[in-house]
């Protein structure tokens, strides 16, 4: 069955991995599930397979390669550098086609120069693409979350408040939500008059007795969830937060960066007029994206097929900088997806930090593209 | 064909969905002797009357295989996904109203919005080594406000089967999202709802099973109408 709908091109696929010098790595079908609940959250559980074992563990059906490869890396504990390659059947509950289909890709782990691994990477997916699909124009999207990073620094908020407009990059609605509420300060009322006279105070101590006496007094376990000193803190730093607005200059220069949209070639020096007509004092960020210029330039990556979305990331709290799609010019379905997540080793366990970078394909979408009418004339 | 309207089998809610039929002109016969869990409208040949809990009617609504149902609204959301196209809400019928709501601990002096409970979400496990649990026996609603209204995705549900409200007291999750009428169980066990965190005000509906069938069928409309203008 596995090997009658395996795609034509799987061992083009696979040559190419290998020239591309990675190492080919396969992982179990069934995995344990509470990695990926934990990586991407509860909404993934509606789209994987899960099963329980008799002692009540949760498994599921391999949903993507990432999570399982570099549980696996960790596991073997083989050092880095390493470049791992995949091709294997991954299930999802999807609302349209099958629930079983191949998925391949390549994480590049541990390399410690990120523009250049950023590059490789890209030039990975453009290359294993363009020797299934020759003579395809192809083109690439990136999104680059450290430059968010970066505006939201120069803009003078409250960390707390740089902290919610970066964990929102990527969901237009909810970073309008936050701009809207940035217009102007939103005091905080409604707490009790100890606490508000306490807070007013800067008496942490006082602040921090009077919850654990109240702790005390409902039976709450200080232990179990968030302790006295967690919930102190956070309040003085929502006071903060409450008192934070924007005036209409820099709110205007937020909503202008996440309207650029520029091909790769362009974009440094569009940051950079950016930077200069907001005032906003980004150097670094447009240092480092000129490095990243430069790196994809130097790894054969064609910039010209290259657009640059400010506004484009993936809400996860593991992917911290680059993310990219591929696709046919003219067509929407993506064809490969990738990014940088370095917070995800640790998160997974790894002792030590481990810069991270991988995409995957989407091989029925390829098989689609390739056949010659079907999907590819459709909308 | 015979149209079957699933009724609750027990309880306040069974009596005042008898009593709003009842004032429809809809008369409620059981067939049989009165513990029984079929009956038929007096007056209105081809309809049958299946009395079953309210979750189940939710599910079999969602199978199609009853035409009607009265159940709680948050028991239908929460048994289907694409609920509108697959159901029609056709009354709302003014009893077993309850709330679905995100609930914290009082203690949380600095939790009031949803905003809030996504700043803690975003630390938690930095700072407890684990997402943050929420207790729940509404996996649909909760994934749905969380992470389609509020874009919080960082958490995880903890499946609740009974006595939701004191999971946080006993160490099994931190919050809850639990259905509340007067908000005095909430309150005996020390949570608060949140300004934002009422995810849905629930209450009996008569809801109809979108199937082609009904197209066209006057005892559908008729039921529908007269149901309404009981209320």
């Amino acid at each position: 069955m596995a090997l009658i709908d395996l795609p034509d091109f799987a061992g083009t696929l696979l040559d190419e991995f290998a020239a591309r010098r990675t190492h080919r790595v396969d992982t179990p079908v069934i995995q344990p599930a509470a990695p990926f609940l934990d990586m991407a959250g509860e909404d993934l559980r509606r789209r994987i397979f899960l099963t329980e074992s008799e002692t009540g563990e949760s498994f599921c059906l391999r949903p993507e390669f990432t999570i399982p490869v570099c549980l696996r890396h960790i596991e073997t504990a083989t050092g880095t550098p390493k470049r791992y390659a995949y091709l294997g059947q991954v299930f999802r509950q999807r609302r349209e086609g099958g629930h079983e289909f191949y998925q391949a890709g390549i994480e590049d782990l541990g390399d410690p120069d990120l523009a250049a691994a950023d590059a490789r990477i890209v030039a990975d997916a453009l290359g294993c693409l363009a020797r299934i699909l020759p003579g395809r124009s192809l083109t690439v999207t990136i999104g680059d979350q450290a430059v968010f990073e970066a505006v939201v620094a120069a803009l003078g908020l409250p960390a707390g408040w740089q902290k919610r407009l970066v964990r929102a990059f990527g969901q237009q609605e909810v970073l309008d939500a936050m701009i809207a509420r940035l217009a102007r300060p939103a005091p905080m009322a409604g707490l009790p008059a100890e606490v508000e006279a306490l807070l007013q105070a800067g008496d942490e101590a006082g602040l921090i007795a009077h919850v654990e006496a109240e702790m005390a007094r409902t039976g709450t376990l200080t232990n179990a969830s968030r302790a006295p000193q967690e919930i102190v803190r956070r309040l003085k730093e929502k006071r903060q937060l409450a008192d934070a607005s924007l005036d209409k200059a820099k709110l205007d220069a937020l909503k202008e960066f996440l309207s650029l949209n520029v091909s790769l070639r362009y974009a440094p020096g569009v940051l950079a007029d950016f930077a200069r007509a907001a005032g906003l004092p980004l150097d670094g960020a447009i240092a480092g994206f000129d490095a990243r210029v430069a790196a994809f330039a130097n790894a054969g990556a064609p910039l010209a097929d290259i657009t640059w979305r400010a506004a484009f990331g993936r809400p996860l709290d593991y992917y911290t900088g680059l993310v990219f799609e591929v696709t046919e010019r003219g067509q929407h379905k993506v064809l490969a997806g990738g990014g940088r997540f370095d917070r995800m080793m640790t998160l997974l366990g790894a002792p030590d930090h481990i810069p991270a970078v991988g995409f995957a394909l989407w091989l029925d979408r390829i098989a689609a593209a390739l056949s010659p009418a079907g999907e590819r004339t459709a909308p | 064909m015979t149209l079957t309207i699933a009724l609750p089998s027990k309880g306040r809610i069974k009596e005042a969905a008898a009593e709003i039929f009842d004032r429809a002109g809809l008369p409620l016969v059981s067939v049989g002797n009165d513990r029984s869990y079929r009956g038929r409208i007096d007056g209105l040949d081809g309809v049958e009357i299946a009395y079953l809990s309210a979750s189940e009617i939710a599910r079999e609504l969602a199978a199609g295989t009853v035409d009607f149902g009265v159940t709680g609204e948050d028991l239908v959301r929460e048994d289907m996904s694409e609920v509108d196209a697959r159901v029609e809400f056709c009354a709302r019928l003014g009893f077993g109203g309850a709330d679905v709501v995100v609930a914290v601990p009082e203690i949380w002096l600095d939790v009031e919005t949803m905003a809030d409970l996504g700043d803690v979400a975003a630390d938690f496990r930095a700072r407890h080594g684990r997402r943050l649990a929420i207790a729940t026996k509404y996996w649909r609603l909760t994934q749905q406000f969380f992470s389609g209204s509020h874009g919080i995705q960082l958490y995880r549900i903890v499946e609740s089967l009974g006595a939701t409200e004191g999971a946080p007291a006993a160490g099994q999750a931190d919050i809850i999202v639990d259905i509340t009428s007067t908000g005095s169980t909430l309150k005996a066990n020390h949570l608060k709802v949140l300004a934002d965190g009422v995810i849905l005000k629930s209450e009996a509906c008569l809801v109809r099973a979108r199937k082609a069938a009904h197209q066209g069928d006057e005892r559908v409309e008729e039921i529908v109408r007269r149901v309404r203008g009981a209320l």
